[in-house]
């Protein structure tokens, strides 16, 4: 529990933890949260989490944390961290997390829910037997050991050079589905051993597959820009790096709880183990980590082509002529280096985003050029009995480091959800809402269970309305594939 | 009836475990077994196959020993494609951790849970009147 800190209200939408509430703090917490949310949050040690980032060296700003935040190890979930890398700012793998470069990408259709209704069931068995999903899954996409080290580089641009996406699907990417700078030597054998036979494959816990459907428009003349409207059916794919990335990230932590000592950095949590991004650790990480969010842009791009193929088996058509263009494709859990301009200075800073989504601004210069006027597309994913939504980037959001939340945000512990949730209950309860589920587990089921989260139409409503992003439209599920 | 070596303590997004052991040994032992238990359960016998698997690990204290442990097994599971079944201590003291893990083929299971790595997070060993006590934070 988190009731002993005092929070400080700014407005609404903005809580502050002042940095005297733990000797220590180089800089204030501020959290995005309205009073309903706030309960949930006090009710574990987020809060706390949110002060300890607060120590990392080179700290700029706030320690900040998205109204979906909930309590992690290190860094808490929906913590956002930017260090001033010229400033001795230091990077956490722990301020990443295990799942490199776990992300979300949304797949436009030209189908209506009249033209899936009647054939859901085939659809959701179709994409449940084409795509892997469970844990530890192997795929039919094989990749041998030299492709690997070149899957790393090119991402998902290595994926499309095999034929599973186009040019197009690149540039509706985070980077092109390619960040430079990655290292294949900064990568352990094992990791390479964790990754190998992963690629394509879903994974488990809160990793999906859904099938939606648009249920509201907030901003038509966006949704215009999108070609989305109401009724129309999308697709959102939720995984990260598999095994690849735990192992990436459990190297460096084992290896960065070294540099504390060597480096004389003082946090409250051996997790929050970090080091200079200038110092030869630092960029060691940064060259694996960035293999690993390759190698998730890649993952993604497979299952995207996996999803592509079951759609084509059911409605005998092609991919293009079923309207499957992908939107967007953007990370959250991933530290990335980002110019901002700091008290009229320009800045490199290392961004760190743990459950946390990039939101960049209309015009700016990493956006391609078909999203320039309208933002970045941000891409929030709910439980699988409520909504996920598309929203754009806004200038405000400059005071989080372009950064908005990532999800709903889980409220109760998979042991709780577990003893509360009946599986035939929930599956009926589904069911009437129109949502057919199939997952290779029941185990993930009942641990996933939309009572287990907030619910996501509060946590974008105070994104929206603190200005930090824009919504654009509402989908509900009604086909999910979980793991 | 088998003694219960672990419990399970609250967290929101992940799973806390409590273990104990009668001796350093055993507490190592029984937090290796608890991960998989946590995660798996046996429905077959088909591949009896089993693999010895030697793990060493070193550290600069005990906390920082228990958590490589924790994760070189869970590692070594994903890589191997095994499920350990039984571990053997050749050496443990501090700082230095010489064993053998006994795995069956992850092929025998069914994986209910993926269990992504150990954390620092609130780790805690100390010794009491019965014996060792651990709580870790996995990161599911």
């Amino acid at each position: 529990m988190s009731e002993q800190i005092h929070l400080e209200k700014i407005d609404d939408y903005r809580w502050r933890i002042p940095k005297s509430y733990k000797p220590g703090m180089r800089v204030p917490g501020l959290i995005y949260a309205d009073e309903k949310l706030l309960k949930d949050i006090y009710q574990d040690k987020a809060l706390e989490q949110v002060a300890n980032v607060a120590f990392l060296p080179g700290i700029v700003d706030n320690s900040l944390a998205m109204p979906d935040i909930h309590w992690g190890y290190g860094f808490p979930i929906g913590g956002v961290a930017a260090t001033d890398i010229e400033e001795g700012g230091v990077i956490s793998p722990g301020g990443v997390g295990f799942d490199i470069n776990c992300g979300i990408r949304l797949v436009r259709t030209d189908l209506r829910y009249e033209d899936i209704k009647d054939k859901l069931s085939d659809l959701v068995y179709a994409l449940f037997n084409g795509v892997p999903a469970g844990v530890g899954s192997k795929g039919d996409i094989r990749v041998s050991a030299r492709e690997e080290k070149e899957l790393l580089v090119k991402g998902a641009k290595w994926a499309v050079e095999q034929g599973y996406g186009t040019q197009e699907d690149l540039e509706c990417t985070e980077e092109n589905g390619a960040i430079s700078g990655a290292d294949p030597e900064a990568v352990s054998q094992r990791a390479y051993e964790r990754g190998k036979a992963q690629s394509g494959t879903l994974g488990s816990g809160n990793h999906f597959l859904e099938v939606q459907v648009i249920d509201q428009l907030f901003d038509a003349e966006l949704c215009d820009t999108f070609g989305l409207d109401l009724g129309q059916v999308t697709i959102m794919i939720h995984s990260g790096s598999r095994g690849f990335g735990y192992q990436v990230c459990e190297d460096y932590v084992k290896n960065m709880v070294h540099c504390l000592n060597k480096y004389n950095i003082n946090v409250p949590d051996r997790q929050l183990a970090c080091a200079p991004v200038n110092s030869p650790e630092g960029k060691m990480y940064l060259g694996a980590m960035r293999c690993a969010a390759n190698y998730a842009w890649a993952n993604r791009q497979c299952l995207m082509h996996l999803t592509r193929l079951a759609f084509e088996k059911i409605f005998a058509s092609s991919w293009q002529k079923l309207g499957m263009f992908l939107i967007y494709d953007v990370a959250h859990n991933i530290a990335k280096v980002e110019k901002y301009e700091i008290n009229g200075k320009e800045k490199n800073l290392c961004v760190h985003r743990k459950g946390a989504t990039r939101a960049f601004p209309p015009n700016h210069p990493a956006l391609p050029e078909r999203y320039k006027k309208t933002g970045q597309p941000v891409i929030i994913p709910g439980d699988m009995g409520r909504n996920s939504y598309l929203l754009v980037g806004t200038e405000k959001a400059v005071e989080t480091f372009y950064s908005t939340c990532h999800g709903a945000g889980r409220v109760k512990s998979r042991t709780a959800s577990t003893k509360s949730t009946n599986l035939n209950v929930l599956l009926k309860d589904l069911e009437s809402k129109g949502i057919m589920v199939k997952a290779s587990g029941r185990a993930t089921l009942v641990e996933e269970a939309p009572s287990a989260y907030k619910d996501v139409n509060d946590v974008v409503n105070v994104v929206h309305r603190a200005g930090i992003s824009k919504r654009v439209c509402r989908m509900r599920p009604v086909g999910v594939i979980k793991g | 009836m088998k003694k219960k070596t672990y419990v399970i303590f609250e967290h929101t997004a992940d799973i806390g475990i409590r273990v104990s052991g009668s001796n350093l040994k055993d507490l190592f032992k029984n937090a290796g077994l608890a991960i998989f238990e946590l995660s798996s359960e046996k429905i077959s016998n088909q591949d009896k196959s089993h693999k010895e698997i030697s793990i060493q690990q070193k550290a600069d204290n005990l906390e920082e020993l228990f958590l490589n442990w924790l994760n070189e097994v869970l590692s070594l599971s994903a890589a191997k494609g095994v499920i350990f079944e039984s571990f053997k201590f050749k050496r443990l003291d501090e700082k230095n951790l010489q064993a053998v893990g006994v795995g069956s083929s992850i092929t025998n299971y069914k994986v209910n849970t993926e269990i992504k790595a150990a954390t620092y997070h609130q780790l805690k060993i100390k010794k009491n009147k019965s014996g060792w006590q651990a709580e870790v934070i996995l990161d599911v």
